[in-house]
């Protein structure tokens, strides 16, 4: 976590702005070369403790958006800064530090099935070199958070789809991470469970952990009330603070 | 970290041979096939190597002594021979000891005749070289050598036997290649089919921020463990293989098939088997993971 707060601070002192969490200038993103734009010359600052929604129809270029966060892929043309830093020049052997500083839920949960719980939320844990005494005292505290002290011990193929996605969540922030990175995390869930699973995500942010999702659920964009960036066919066309989906569309 | 991270990995390796036991038993199974297919091979090869290099030690140049030869001459082919840098030992052969070899063969045939009268045999040089394989050329050198009457080495019979086990081992060289490069083939596609039934485990590690080694040390030790145990396997099955037709050929009487000693055979197959084993478990892993890794 010190390592979050130093980067942060030199965040601050570098930008002149508050906490830069995500910062997209002029930023394109081409699958093969001569290709048509997945994301075309997009620009965005994301401070820290925000809760963005980034929405538009399927092929608007979100899941791109957020695997470019992650390094899972690189932008073709422009910056794109997290944690204040440029990471399409950080080396591979860098990335598993940048990911341990953000927590990813996706909507088909990729939990490892076959193990528990508990397991699933230590690993992200043990990755990080954290010791048994610590992922003892820290599990059970972070699947409390989630409403799942009680499956702690089930295997995750025995839970319901949005138990899975709770122990998805929990591994997420099991680490503190400093941004929470969602990419369609209701997809696979009835609206009574995706609303108890933003309602877990905005109790998250209320700690002050920015969080990011991608979504085309109008009603759950409508009802929080929070940041939308709108993506249509790869371009950024809309930027609101307390948007509605409907508005920004 | 270390502690717990080394805990973990070791953990994690035998969760992970034990959630998939099954595709580990089919792992180690293909490695143990192949390895005792191959190792087959390579008792037989040894075997034939050692009864054809017995057989190559039998053989021998006979110079034959010119009967009219003085007694400088002698004594000057005597020293050539023994000198001869590819001579392993001389023996002279009196024609009075040449005439009790042909008694001996003869059995009673030549009962009556009286041979210290008029013996027509000549006395020779029996003469064993260095290397089996220059018998032809050192008998032609030797047939140029003052009191010399003839050189026999079998002709013909010589040639021939050095061709065969040339075949021979040139036959079982290409066989152990060609199943070694099966095996590596077989195996590591095996051991790509284990870890791609694990890929989305390695996504999920890579996306929660594990280091590469972190998701490596794992799988290659589950690599190592299946290489050993399908390198092992194999080498106890051909102990009691190899027992089984050494005791058969001693009970069978078969004195021509002078086979290798079990213990040198197992220790000789142990040296190439379990590292060629553990070896392909660990590189089969290596190599099929790459993919996995680049998330």
């Amino acid at each position: 976590m010190a390592k979050i707060s130093t980067i942060l601070e030199l965040c601050k002192i570098c930008t002149g702005r508050s906490d830069c969490m995500v910062e997209a200038k002029n930023m394109c993103m081409k699958y093969e070369k001569g290709g048509r734009f997945a994301l075309e010359n997009i620009n965005f600052f994301i401070d820290r403790g925000e809760f963005v929604f980034f929405v538009g129809s399927s092929g608007a270029g979100k899941s791109t958006l957020l695997k470019l966060i992650i390094r899972e892929l690189r932008p073709s043309d422009g910056t794109l800064k997290v944690f204040n830093r440029d990471i399409s020049r950080l080396p591979r052997h860098r990335l598993p530090y940048l990911r341990r500083n953000i927590g990813m839920v996706f909507q088909d949960f990729r939990l490892m099935e076959e193990r528990t719980a508990y397991d699933n939320v230590a690993f992200a844990m043990i990755v990080i070199g954290a010791s048994r005494k610590e992922i003892r005292k820290r599990i059970p505290h972070v699947l409390g958070l989630v409403g799942l002290q009680e499956k702690a011990k089930a295997r995750v193929c025995d839970l319901s789809g949005g138990e899975q996605q709770r122990v998805s969540l929990a591994r997420a922030i099991a680490n503190r991470p400093a941004l929470i990175i969602a990419d369609e995390p209701t997809g696979n869930l009835d609206p009574g469970t995706a609303l108890d699973i933003m309602n877990l995500l905005r109790s998250i942010n209320m700690r002050g952990t920015t969080i990011m999702v991608a979504t085309h659920n109008r009603d759950i964009v409508d009802r929080f009330k929070k940041r939308v960036l709108y993506l249509e066919n790869g371009k950024l066309v809309g930027d609101e603070q307390k948007g509605i989906y409907t508005n920004v569309h | 970290m270390f502690i717990s991270g080394f805990g973990y990995i070791l953990g994690e390796t035998l969760k992970g041979l034990y959630r998939n036991r099954w595709m580990c038993i089919t792992s180690t199974g293909v490695v143990a096939v192949m390895l005792l297919m191959l190792g087959v091979f390579m008792l037989i090869n040894l075997n034939i190597g050692h009864i054809t290099d017995t057989v190559k030690e039998q053989v021998e140049i006979v110079v034959y002594i010119d009967d009219q030869a003085d007694e400088a001459t002698l004594s000057e082919l005597h020293r050539m021979l023994s000198e001869h840098h590819a001579v392993a030992e001389v023996r002279y052969v009196s024609s009075g000891e040449h005439m009790e070899r042909l008694q001996r063969q003869l059995g009673g045939m030549l009962e009556g005749y009286d041979t210290s009268l008029d013996n027509p045999l000549l006395a020779s040089y029996e003469i064993r070289t260095v290397v089996p394989e220059e018998v032809v050329a050192m008998a032609a050198e030797f047939e140029t050598y003052p009191g010399v009457s003839t050189v026999f080495y079998g002709q013909g019979y010589v040639e021939n036997l050095f061709a065969v086990t040339r075949v021979l081992q040139m036959v079982g060289l290409a066989l152990m290649a060609g199943l070694s490069i099966t095996a590596v083939f077989l195996i590591s596609h095996t051991i790509k089919l284990t870890v791609m039934m694990r890929n989305k485990e390695i996504a999920i590690m890579k996306y929660v921020g594990a280091t590469n080694w972190f998701i490596r040390w794992p799988f290659l030790l589950e690599g190592l463990l299946l290489g050993f145990a399908g390198a092992v396997l194999p080498i106890v099955a051909l102990y009691y293989i190899y027992q089984f037709s050494v005791d058969w050929v001693i009970a069978n009487n078969l004195v021509f098939l002078n086979l290798l000693p079990v213990q040198l055979v197992i220790v000789e197959l142990a040296k190439y088997l379990v590292p060629l084993g553990t070896g392909l478990g660990v590189l089969g892993s290596t190599f099929s993971m790459g993919r996995f890794l680049k998330v």
